[in-house]
């Protein structure tokens, strides 16, 4: 080899290179997210078995066949609050709809607290307490507030992480329904 | 080769291996199901924290990823099943170490890569040094030297 650094360099040009071939195929595979979804969509939702704050029980098994709306929440989380007039007035728009429920779930709060603040902030949807975050963690929720829609066969289809507006709740009734 | 040539270099040697085998090898004997919790949980990040491992946080999220670990090592499931568990709910992004394929296989491997090749320049840069004839100084040098030692 006559000019073994000349060689030297070229392996590690052609490296550098692979390697830069190899990390822009990484980062542009898949699609593209302005925003985090679940990673559960499309997947079956996890079945929980809950206590609501009126003393009744409640598993999705219960709810198979109509559209549920999941809710995590909290009492004391500020987003949860900006969120509740678009789930007051989601919950105004169907509550009559017997194929649809929408569905509160605690995370992270007391039990004092949570009755406290849907007694005073008007929330008419049944709240269920999540004691030790199972149905959080089996949803694999990021925080609160976050909303599932589950079709009436069980499937997640439709996540808002954060604040949702009537819009976002609109259209993951649609999606539920099978209407999107 | 004389032994003071290449004793030091195997002593290096020795050494160096010795420090490899210590650092990768398997821990021996069964784990208790507190240090596998702790372990598992360290390598699983707090989904509701900026960089915090569900071992350290006290995130809501991150006690239930500690108990929910716990109950699978109770369960008999291996540390793979239990961090897939947790890929399946969040996806890969929980894992604070990378995964050993995919991309995860180019950070593990990129490190040794670049130790393999600095290991082989630095050999061949020596090899090279200690290859070049030792100079000597010629009578004309020596001649120089006196002349300039007496002036």
């Amino acid at each position: 080899m006559r000019h073994p650094l000349r060689w030297a360099a070229l392996g590690v040009g052609v490296l550098v290179a692979v390697l830069a071939v190899v990390l822009a195929l990484q980062v542009g595979d898949g699609e593209r997210q302005t925003q985090p979804r679940s990673e559960l969509l499309g997947d079956p939702a996890p079945d929980f078995a809950l206590t609501t704050l009126d003393g009744e029980a409640v598993s999705l098994a219960s709810l198979r066949g109509k559209a549920v709306i999941v809710n995590f929440w909290n009492s004391w989380c500020i987003p949860c609050r900006q969120e509740e007039p678009a789930l007051i007035e989601f919950q105004r728009r169907h509550v009559a709809e017997e194929d649809v429920v929408l569905l509160g779930i605690v995370r992270d709060d007391t039990e004092g607290a949570a009755r406290e603040a849907v007694d005073e902030r008007g929330i008419e949807w049944p709240m269920a307490m999540d004691t030790g975050s199972r149905a959080a963690l089996d949803f694999g929720t990021r925080g609160q507030p976050e909303t599932f829609a589950i079709s009436p066969d069980g499937v997640i289809v439709g996540n808002q992480i954060g604040e949702s507006s009537i819009a976002n709740l609109e259209e993951m009734l649609a999606a539920a329904r099978g209407q999107r | 080769m004389r032994p003071t040539t290449w004793l030091p270099w195997a002593a290096l040697a020795v050494l160096v291996v010795g420090i490899v085998a210590f650092l990768v090898w398997p821990d021996g004997g069964e784990r208790s199901v507190n240090a596998r919790t702790r372990a598992l949980a360290e390598e699983i990040r707090c989904p509701e924290c900026q960089g915090l491992s569900a071992a350290t946080s006290s995130a809501p999220t991150a006690r239930a990823i500690r108990v929910d670990i716990r109950d699978q090592v109770e369960a008999g499931r291996s540390d793979a099943e239990i961090r897939q568990s947790m890929v399946d709910r969040y996806g890969e992004s929980i894992l604070l170490k990378p995964e050993g394929g995919g991309i995860g296989l180019l950070v593990w491997g990129l490190p040794v890569v670049g130790l393999v090749v600095g290991a082989a320049g630095l050999a061949f840069a020596l090899w090279r040094w200690r290859a070049q004839p030792a100079r000597r100084a010629t009578d004309a040098d020596e001649r120089l030297v006196d002349a300039a030692r007496h002036e």
